[in-house]
């Protein structure tokens, strides 16, 4: 396991999240980051390798189960925080009518 | 001879990185939300790979259904253009057929922006009085409202002012003489 | 494109900075492992380790992000609400029908995928699996009566009011271990050196609380959405 493959899809991630135009596009960037740190974060845990955190038998190196519990609490609050963008964004639609960052940055100035 | 599982796991992060790429530069927004969808699958057998179990069943039941409905249904609402149909006569439908000279009209507007016309006559929503009907506009998904004037004989296309598809529809509809198109001025947003 | 050479360069940049750090992250998470591994099971009863961690030695998280889940649903239905009374309004070109072979198999699919995540609920102790994890599969179960029945109306008040009601009774019941314990926050009943099953009963009831509330809350948010959809 490398953890430096998994950090490139974080900078992929980060890459759309910079150069993309359309706000659900910065919306599944996101989604990208977030699936990047979570396996980053597993990775690190399981530098030693070892088995599965579960204790049925003798088992004498297991992967650490701190990061898994913190990562299974980030993908659940990570689908609600997209679903929170997603409705904002279908809000946003509905009133100007566009999704393109540069408009609705343009419209919002000239009010 | 190497680890099989070692090999699987360089493979499978190495396809979740062409993946990643293929998500960020795709422009059509329909395949992406497969390609979300086959990612976060992805993802799970590297979590299980990473002796991860509890991890990964959380990523299959959430990234695999609920994450690319709300994604579908965000995107399919952003294709719609939705119209409220109040004058009740054949300036939309005729003879149970789309052929009125309205639907003509929006039809041509809609196809030039890729758009997908969906024309409601709700009864609840058609009740609305005159005086709520910009509530209506901003409230709930109403894009357009058409109605009747009943002295001058002009139909009314109604919507907000904000709204940029609307500047397009006026632009449009400069060259026919029926229709006349007015927009709501903005109020406080989010107050 | 000058703009994107230097994003990339800057991206880059930080790559390298990883690279050099890499060495001091993997002593990140190693020793709390054998800790974990000595003394988890005995401590809470618990022989899925995770599960351990989530319900016992870190509840406070685990219950600020139950929190946290709910402070999103209810932004999500604030959002999405309207003042003006409307239900699924009818559209005149709207065609959509889910295909009968489909709705058969849903049909037959969704009593064994409620039956399985009750069962991942309910075993979160002993085998993969808890409450946030059941209580996906149970909301993707729920999903499936959606495509069954298209125009099935929920309210989302309700769900959302027995949603907060579950989430006072897992603070109260988190919090019951100061007259047992002494400690806000970790399990009501102490140390049980030998087999530990009083100490399973309360893992188990907050694993079936903790699944309802996060199926309770996803549920909110498709139903949010499916109504802005239609």
């Amino acid at each position: 396991m490398d953890p430096m493959l998994t950090f490139l899809v974080i900078l992929i991630g980060m890459y759309g999240l910079s150069t993309s135009k359309n706000i659900i596009k910065s919306v599944f960037s996101v989604t990208i980051i977030e699936s990047g740190v979570i396996l980053l974060f597993l990775n690190l845990g399981n530098w030693r390798g070892g088995s599965i955190p579960i204790i049925n038998g003798a088992a004498d190196i297991i992967a650490d189960p701190l990061p898994q519990a913190l990562m299974i609490t980030t993908i659940v609050i990570g689908s609600t925080v997209t679903a929170l963008a997603l409705m904002l964004c279908i809000k946003v639609f509905h009133h100007y009518g566009t999704v393109e960052w540069r408009e609705i940055l343009r419209r919002g100035e000239g009010k | 001879m190497p680890d099989m599982l070692e090999i699987t796991a360089y493979a499978l992060q190495v396809l979740l990185i062409i993946m990643a790429i293929a998500i960020v530069t795709h422009k059509n927004t329909g395949t992406i939300i497969v390609l979300i969808a086959v990612f976060s699958l992805v993802t799970a057998s590297l979590y299980v790979i990473n002796k991860a179990p509890d991890v990964a069943i959380a990523e299959v039941a959430i990234g695999s259904a609920i994450i690319p409905l709300i994604y579908v249904i965000s995107i399919s609402r952003q294709r719609e253009f939705i119209v409220l149909d109040k004058a009740m006569d054949d300036f939309i439908i005729s003879d149970d057929a789309f052929t009125g000279v309205g639907y003509i009209f929006l039809k041509r507007f809609t196809d030039f922006y890729h758009l997908e016309l969906n024309i409601s006559n709700d009864v609840r929503l058609c009740s609305v009085g005159r005086g709520r009907e910009q509530k209506l506009c901003e409230e709930t998904n109403v894009d357009l409202i058409v109605s009747k004037d009943e002295e001058t004989g002009k139909y009314l296309l109604k919507g907000k002012e904000s709204n940029i598809l609307m500047h397009k529809l006026k632009q449009m509809a400069r060259d026919y003489d029926a229709i006349e198109v007015i927009t709501f001025k903005d109020r406080d947003f989010g107050d | 494109m000058i703009r994107q050479g230097i994003l990339i360069v800057m991206l880059l940049a930080i790559f390298a900075v990883f690279i050099v750090s890499l060495s001091d992250l993997d002593q990140l998470y190693q020793t709390s492992a054998d800790y974990f591994r000595e003394y988890g099971a005995e401590q809470t009863g618990s022989n899925n380790l995770v599960t351990a961690i989530l319900l016992d030695y870190r509840l406070f998280d685990s219950l600020f992000e139950a929190g946290i889940l709910l402070i999103a649903v209810s932004g999500i239905i604030w959002i999405s609400k309207h003042d003006i009374e409307e239900k699924n309004a009818r559209f005149m070109l709207d065609k959509f029908k889910t295909p009968d072979l489909f709705v058969t198999f849903s049909r037959l699919v969704y009593p064994l995928m409620l039956a399985f995540g009750f069962y991942i609920i309910v075993n979160g102790h002993v085998s993969p699996g808890g409450g946030f994890q059941g209580g996906a599969i149970v909301a993707t179960a729920i999903l499936i009566l959606y495509y069954i029945d298209a125009e099935k109306e929920t309210n989302i008040g309700m769900i959302v009011t027995v949603e907060k009601f579950l989430y006072l009774t897992i603070l109260i019941i988190a919090s019951l271990s100061i007259f047992t314990r002494g400690t806000f926050f970790t399990n009501v009943f102490p140390y049980d050196t030998h087999g530990g099953s009083n100490q399973a009963i309360y893992l188990v009831t907050l694993n079936i609380l903790v699944g309802f509330k996060v199926a309770l809350g996803l549920w909110a948010i498709f139903t949010a959405f499916l109504k802005e959809g239609r």
